[in-house]
């Protein structure tokens, strides 16, 4: 498999997904005009991943300054699928990564958090 | 209006505006205005809980009207992919404020109007839980959007958000939409 990237734009972040070291990673922003058709390779890229993964632990590290409401829906989809390969026994660690300043980077975390059950969704305070 | 410009910026400064705009929306104007207006709140720092806030609303409204507004572009009588509207935001007794307008079709009205009048209904924690469901659902087929972003502004804004459909002499009406901070 294919490393997927994306270079930061002003609206977009910079994606890194190593399919060999099994590292998974976003940071920037995310406003972008249209969230479903900008992010719908990612998600192709992490469905095809997912399957041809065998036993492998996978570490994602995600940093977003800001996103907006359309990004939240991808990201949740993003998870849900990082979700579904934890409860069929996937080792999946996801760092959300924040600046203290940012309490509403930090709250965004927090609200996936909660919604997520079987991958270990971890605070990390930069 | 050539000879009233002045008039008009010393208005706009005199009620606290900060940014005015009127005209063709798109996504590159949005991330030039969102930038400065950045810069600016920071400039005054402003805590980037507040300038996040602002931010964020300021996306939500301006996305709103490069998908939604009813009126386009027109070139050679051709409607274009090109979305028009206003927005200002400004700041008044330590709050502040954006107010954002466009036209909508009749057929718009009614859905939004009610999805609206939901939202105004509910405390925070209500808005929480709704954001979550919506964020899990599959889009509604017409929406270019995740139809999530009224709810985030909600959540973002320190009083309920303010809106109101207004009938004009033609077909379509017009929208208007106030968020305080």
């Amino acid at each position: 498999m294919e490393v997927f990237f994306r270079e930061k734009t002003k609206s977009t972040p910079r994606i890194h997904f190593d399919p060999e070291k099994h590292r998974l990673e976003i940071s920037g922003e995310s406003y972008p005009e249209n969230s479903a058709k900008f992010y719908s390779p990612m998600l192709q890229w992490l469905e095809a991943y997912l399957q041809q993964l065998s036993n492998e632990d996978i570490h994602m590290d995600i940093e977003l300054i800001y996103f907006n409401s359309s990004s939240s829906k991808v990201f949740m989809n993003f998870f849900d699928l990082l979700e579904e390969a934890a409860g069929k026994g996937v080792s999946v660690e996801i760092r959300w990564k924040y600046h203290p300043d940012n309490d509403i980077a930090q709250e965004c975390g927090e609200e996936f958090q909660e919604d997520l059950q079987q991958v270990a969704f971890h605070l990390v305070e930069l | 209006m050539m000879h009233q410009i002045e008039q008009f910026y010393e208005q706009l400064r005199h009620e606290g505006i900060i940014f005015s705009f009127s005209g063709p929306v798109s996504q590159s104007l949005l991330e030039g205005i969102g930038e400065t207006l950045r810069q600016k709140m920071n400039l005054e720092e402003t805590s980037t809980s507040v300038t996040q806030k602002v931010f964020s609303i300021f996306v939500e409204l301006m996305q709103n009207v490069i998908n939604y507004s009813a009126e386009k572009g027109v070139i050679g009588g051709e409607e274009q992919d090109l979305s028009l509207g206003v927005l200002i935001i400004g700041k008044q007794e330590n709050h502040f404020y954006i107010q954002c307008g466009n036209y909508i079709t009749q057929d718009q009205k009614g859905p939004l109007a009610e999805k609206l009048n939901k939202i105004k209904s509910m405390d925070k924690d209500e808005l929480k839980r709704y954001y979550k469901q919506q964020r899990r659902k599959d889009p509604a087929e017409q929406s270019k959007g995740a139809g999530l972003g009224f709810i985030e502004m909600a959540r973002k804004a320190s009083q309920p958000i303010q809106f109101s459909i207004l009938p004009t002499s033609t077909e379509k009406d017009f929208f208007v939409v106030t968020a305080i901070i």
